[in-house]
């Protein structure tokens, strides 16, 4: 008896059949055999075959098939037949199986009892270079469930190949391939852990999924774009659903219908766009009569966007449906939005159509999404191509952009400029201006290009281009990628490569299945045609192909190096620092370039107010809006970024510049951090505590950077100044930020720009910095009390901002927005401070700064003790703190009510002179006397 | 009785007074007992021989007389080095020569590793072994040293499911499982009445005591402002052990204001444990901490940091111990105190240590590698 049988089904590929045997002879793991079924190929396959029989006689045998099966199931049965095993596997002959693939698989068998065991499969590209985990999720920890229904999610992994079955157990429940039909893996691996009495799951890799890009025959599964793809998978659907209701596994086939929605319809939707109108009509009959035998609950539970576009199909809306499956995040591509979406009643919904029942409102009601208080430029709004003309040596382009919500404001100034893009090099483009109105709820767009003169590829190495706009309104921009239907397929644009002619004379117009307008280097002229069809063939031979995949890639390598972090950091240290410095020149940061803000922003402009000769350089993250037009400004990261810092005589921020950047000794570092310390900070907190000594060695090299630190008390000496471990001289100057708040500063401008002048109360919630379990901030503040709630009860008399740490976000329902604003992207707290008559805070340093305005103060801290517990604190907020400390929305909406009988005032200045004797109102001007305007002694 | 096989482990040296040294002969006597022929095989002496003992029922070689050379220089001096691994992993091969059909090369560190892997092995079977969490070889040099010297092994084997399933998703698809045998053997118990709280180990950062003694400030000061009620005052702090920081920690109790005793290493485990009732472990990191399996096996409840897949493995929270998030100084306290304050939970959780702990009894173990012997063979 032998351990495995591992069965090899081939059709036409004699070229890599023996690379799939030999992963089962190589196996570490001796007492395999290897069981080749040819299913009637036409090719060299069958002589291959023989020979590997003959070469190995006692370990391979081969099942030659009269006729072709045309799938995987009947040469799969095949080979079950005619198979010694106690185990069994299956392998593709394009594929192969991990060296250790049996040993793993057979140990685990025996440990475990497990009927079926399943491990990692790995998809491999061998053109790009790259691997990745399918399902890691699933494949995370080892482990035995004596049900699939412990571990449902394993139901996700439909491969039939990456699994050890025991013989014994598929011949007891008469387990064999469906014939006949695709996705034949889909039933089998269904049954399989439906019957199985144990599982267990290894997170070893075992299997290789090889992928070949541009391949010439796509393999069955990649074929999306037939009808009868898509029926026979809806035929394996209905008959999944018979082995759910054998097993009356409901729950099951609740998952399956949901995962339907959220993954396999999504695949189909996806394509539709580029289909002809037969082909969509069809899907949508085939798609419909299937969705009717969905649990209903499946809609309720799908992702917000799939319901949208389960709805969609249901309705014969394909339009709505395409739409929504745009705005699914997908890896490696933003969200588009392409539905305009309306605003009813204070709710957004995704479509203005299907508003008239109540389950299309349910649905449609994408308020959660926030799209409506978005930044611009994180809205990719969907832009398209619509047509190309020639003039002469002229091409123009138009199209047209959504502008959703109207976000794009009818009366920001537009300027654009249209670009092509190399697809391969971020960053490399040739752009024309383009002109842009609005028009009829969307923005028109059109450019001039005279592609000869404008469009300028290398050859060769630059094949692929694509279209964007680059989108100015107001101080924001946006990039728009462009798409468009077949219609623009038969374009071509003249243009002249800059290696040789020989590479092409055109960029020929395509669409992707994705829709995305692209445009690829060919040759109409005969000798350039002749020319690319024999390189096309030499790259396309064994040694041709890998020759050429080894030039573009260590082009590509190259580019890599240029731009890699390490790269920088090691010409900033070798070269940068040897370079002199440049006098009166300031490096200002705020947040990690996150913002124009806090204390840089205020010494900055207290330092433009003095008047003296500085060149300041302000680093922005992202987008450079909302900078001083009169510094100068550099992206953070990029060449001149660290150019800047080699070569300044000061750097001021908040936070900390790249821990790699050496500070030259002629620099002077003035650090001003960005608040004083609840928590505890640094070595003090557990996340340092119980790092390695490298580690605490790392933030010691970072912080000894600093040559002054701004304090604004004597408590933070004692706290921040001592968990951060600073070393640099103090400056017991208080905050520039807070300058304003002391001295009752002006903040009507933002009073205005908020509307906050009808007399009502202002109340600020500005809770602390928020992390998930994974400890990455939490993208969606959910808030701790009911909004509705405060406009109900409260809304006559106050009106309340909410103001989530920079790095979380809220939203708030626009039918809401005469009670309650989001102010996430007002950058400067302090004029918020001013205008704020409450705050309700829990643990955030904001609470030592509003102190300053002597105002009334909540501590709405539901999860004191915990936080406390966890993260630990410098002080014991209920002693100290200078209003109310509650946990219930009850005490919290009392305590707001209460407020006229200020019984804290005492307490406010204790907590100020505690917690803020430095802050006298003139720290910036110290900060410039001291540094650039005084006897010159920083 | 299995079949008897000759077995080979390679460590870096078995001379060291180390937990790595007190394995390989802990495992060696025992294979012995199973009717195996052992050979343990330093590559280079240590700085500090141990006494293991004499006339040991196993072999000992050592292939270096003096230490090779390290691997930097030029090309002249990476030479001499390639020569001298050459000569040494020479000697090994004809160690191995000497194994009848059915031999195991146990590899059972990294840099021993290099050895073995230019070595013959023609018709052995090759296990390797990383004696520390993944999380630890993540972090340091020897991350991509174990990659490639043990890619090509039969089986690699670390101390944990957890661990082990860290390095098949780095791409081990050779990782496997093996625990360390519980080597001792308690000929008396503690009764727990004792008001101590103890600790063994290197006086290390890693070891983390730095933070225990934070921890037991914290205790101090709360009985000082606000006594237990259930507690005597009395309760001490007492930490076994010498090592690089000896002299931080002290200064560092007094800056802290309290009181800790620290008698230095012993060698009488028994006394150690016997005479104290709550065991700590505050490291920083960990493999398959010994401390923590010989206060299992005394019937020690354990307070520790969960710092590692192997604390993990033989603690279940708040069964036969606490685990506290790492670094969280108060929180391990307040592991301390719990237990100090309630005797009936001390026993409770002591006893279920004891029990639970036999899974890694020396006959569970040695029987786990007869079958990883027996499977590399299939």
């Amino acid at each position: 008896m032998t351990d495995v049988s591992v069965i090899v089904i081939v059709y036409n590929d004699a070229d890599r059949l023996p690379t799939a045997v030999r992963s089962v002879l190589d196996q570490s793991h001796r007492d395999v055999e290897c069981v080749i079924v040819n299913d009637a190929s036409t090719d060299a396959t069958a002589q291959v075959a023989d020979s590997l029989v003959a070469a190995n006689p006692h370990r391979v045998r081969v099942v030659h098939r009269k006729d072709n099966s045309g799938g995987c199931g009947q040469p799969r049965n095949d080979g079950i037949e005619v198979a010694r095993g106690t185990y069994l596997m299956f392998l593709d002959s394009d594929d192969t199986l991990d060296r250790h693939a049996c040993r793993n698989m057979v140990a685990t068998a025996e440990q475990t009892g497990a009927e079926l065991v399943s491990g990692c499969c790995w998809r491999v590209f061998p053109d790009k270079g790259e691997e990745r985990a399918w399902y890691r999720g699933v494949y995370r920890d080892r482990a035995v469930y004596s049900s699939v229904r412990e571990r449902p999610e394993l139901l996700y992994d439909t491969l039939s190949t990456n699994k050890l079955y025991r013989r014994d157990f598929l011949d007891r429940e008469g387990l064999r391939f469906v014939e006949r039909l695709h996705y034949e893996d889909l039933l089998f691996s269904t049954q399989a852990y439906l019957a199985a009495r144990k599982i267990a799951i290894i997170p070893h890799r075992v299997y290789n999924w090889m992928t070949y890009e541009n391949a010439v025959t796509l393999s069955i599964t990649n074929q999306r774009s037939e009808v009868r793809n898509f029926a026979d998978r809806l035929q394996i659907f209905r008959r999944i659903d018979a082995v759910y209701a054998r097993y009356g596994a409901d729950d099951l086939k609740l998952r399956k219908d949901i995962k339907f929605l959220n993954h396999d319809l999504l695949l189909y939707i996806r394509g539709l766009r580029s289909r002809s109108t037969e082909y969509r009509e069809a899907f949508v009959d085939l798609a419909r009569d299937y969705m009717s035998s969905l649990d209903p609950r499946a809609f309720e539970e799908a992702h917000e966007l799939q319901a949208i576009i389960g709805f969609m199909i249901m309705n014969g809306d394909i339009e709505g449906a395409v739409s929504a499956a745009d705005y699914v995040p997908r890896k490696g591509a933003k969200p588009r939005l392409t539905a305009p979406l309306v605003e009813q009643d204070g709710r957004i919904y995704w479509s203005a159509d299907h508003l008239d029942t109540e389950d299309g409102r349910r649905v449609l009601d994408v308020t959660d999404l926030g799209i409506h208080s978005l930044p611009l430029k994180s809205l990719n709004p969907g832009g398209s191509l619509t047509g190309i003309e020639r003039t002469g040596a002229t091409y123009r382009l138009t199209g047209d952009i959504v502008n959703p919500l109207g976000r794009i404001a009818a009366d920001a100034k537009l300027t654009a400029r249209l670009e092509i893009r190399d697809r391969s090099r971020k960053g490399r483009f040739f752009s024309v201006p383009a002109s842009v109105t609005h028009t009829g709820g969307r923005i028109h767009w059109d450019a001039d290009v005279r592609p000869q003169r404008d469009i300028r590829p290398l050859g060769f190495v630059d094949q692929s281009w694509g279209l964007r706009l680059r989108l100015t309104a107001g101080d924001e921009e946006l990039i728009i990628r462009l798409f468009a239907d077949h219609a623009m397929d038969d374009i071509a644009l003249p243009v002249r490569p800059r290696l040789t002619r020989l590479a092409g004379d055109h960029l020929e117009a395509y669409v992707p299945e994705n829709g995305e307008m692209s445009f690829r280097l060919v040759a109409h002229g005969r000798i350039a045609r002749a020319f690319l069809t024999a390189l096309r063939g030499f790259t396309s031979s064994g040694r041709g192909r890998r020759w050429w995949v080894g030039l573009l890639r260590s082009e590509k390598a190259l580019r890599d190096v240029f731009t890699r972090r390490s790269t920088k950091m090691s010409v900033y240290n070798k070269v940068f620092v040897r370079l002199p410095i440049r006098r009166n020149t300031v490096v200002f940061e705020s947040h990690l370039g996150k913002q124009y803000s806090d204390n840089p922003k205020y010494i900055y402009e207290e330092l433009r107010k003095s008047g003296a000769k500085y060149t300041a350089i302000w680093s922005y993250a992202g987008s450079s809006a909302g900078y001083p037009k009169d510094a100068k400004l550099v992206r953070r990261g990029s060449w001149s970024y660290y150019l800047a810092l080699a070569r300044a005589r000061y750097w001021v921020d908040n936070q900390g510049f790249p821990r790699e950047a050496v500070k030259r000794p002629q620099t002077t570092y003035i650090q001003t951090w960005h608040g004083s310390a609840y928590k505890l900070m640094g070595v003090d907190a557990p996340e340092t505590k119980r790092g390695t000594r490298a580690q605490r060695a790392r933030l010691q090299e970072m912080v000894d950077r600093f040559d002054h630190f701004l304090v604004r008390t004597e408590q933070d000496a004692h706290t921040l100044v001592k968990g951060l471990g600073v070393r640099a001289e103090l400056i017991r100057s208080g905050y520039p930020r807070n300058d304003a708040l002391v001295n009752r500063g002006d903040a009507t401008a933002l009073r205005k720009k908020l509307k906050l002048t009808d007399g009502r109360k202002v109340v600020l919630y500005a809770p602390t910095f928020r992390t998930d379990d994974k400890g990455r901030p939490e993208k969606r503040l959910e808030m701790p009390f009911d909004l509705e709630r405060f406009a109900h009860e409260l809304g006559e008399t106050h009106i309340l901002l909410v103001r989530p740490h920079y790095l979380n976000t809220v939203v708030v329902p626009p039918s809401l927005s005469g009670t309650v604003r989001n102010v996430m992207d007002v950058d400067d707290v302090t004029s918020l401070l001013l205008l704020t008559d409450t705050l309700i805070t829990d643990y955030s340093s904001i609470m030592f700064d509003y102190a300053l305005l002597d105002r009334p103060m909540v501590f709405f801290a539901p999860d004191l003790d915990d936080y406390v517990r966890s993260r630990g604190a410098y002080f014991d907020l209920k002693e100290h703190a200078p209003g109310p400390v509650v946990a219930e929305p009850d005490e919290l909406f009392a305590a707001l009510r209460d407020l006229d009988r200020d019984t804290y005032a005492k307490q406010r200045r204790a907590f100020v002179e505690r917690f803020g004797e430095y802050d006298q109102g003139t720290a910036a001007k110290q900060v410039v006397e001291r540094f650039f305007t005084g006897n010159g002694n920083g | 009785m299995a079949e008897s096989r000759d077995i080979f482990i390679v460590c870096n040296n078995h001379e060291e007074l180390g937990g790595l040294q007190r394995w390989a002969h802990h495992v060696g006597r025992l294979f012995t007992e199973r009717g195996h022929r052992v050979h343990i095989i330093g590559i280079t002496h240590a700085e500090e021989a141990y006494d293991y003992g004499r006339d040991l029922p196993y072999g000992l070689h050592t292939l270096h007389e003096t230490p090779p050379p390290p691997r930097k220089g030029g090309r002249i001096r990476e030479a001499r080095r390639v020569a001298a691994q050459r000569q040494g992993a020479a000697k090994l091969s004809a160690l191995f020569r000497t194994a009848r059909p059915g031999g195991i090369v146990i590899a059972a560190q990294v840099w021993a590793m290099e050895w073995v892997a230019l070595a013959d092995t023609a018709g052995m079977a090759v296990i390797g072994m990383s004696h520390e969490s993944y999380a630890a070889t993540k972090g340091s040099s020897r991350f991509p040293r174990v990659q490639r010297y043990f890619a090509d092994v039969d089986r690699l084997c670390v101390l944990t499911t957890e661990d082990a399933d860290a390095w098949a998703r780095a791409g081990m698809s050779n990782a496997d499982v093996m625990p360390n045998p519980l080597h001792v053997t308690p000929t008396a118990f503690p009764d727990l009445t004792a008001p101590v709280v103890v600790g063994l180990g290197r006086l290390s950062f890693e070891k983390g005591q730095d933070m225990l003694l934070e921890s037991w400030a914290k205790i101090t000061e709360r009985a000082r402002t606000s006594p237990s009620p259930n507690r005597p005052p009395t309760w001490r702090l007492r930490l076994y052990g010498s090592g690089p920081e000896e002299e931080a920690l002290r200064r560092k109790a007094d800056e802290l204001g309290v009181t800790v005793e620290m008698p230095g290493t012993t060698s009488d485990i028994q006394g150690a444990l016997t005479n104290a009732s709550i065991y700590a472990l505050p490291s920083r990191s960990e493999g398959f901490p010994m401390g923590i399996l010989e206060a299992m096996a005394y019937g020690l409840p354990v307070v520790a940091f969960d710092s590692a897949p192997g604390v993990r493995e033989l603690i279940t929270h708040e069964v036969d111990g606490i685990l506290v998030t790492p670094g969280n100084v108060t929180e391990f306290a307040e592991g301390l105190e719990r237990l100090m304050d309630d005797p009936d939970l001390r026993a409770k959780m002591g006893e279920a240590g004891r029990q639970s702990v036999q899974r890694f009894s020396a006959d569970v173990v040695v029987d786990r590698w007869e079958r990883l012997f027996s499977l590399v063979y299939r």
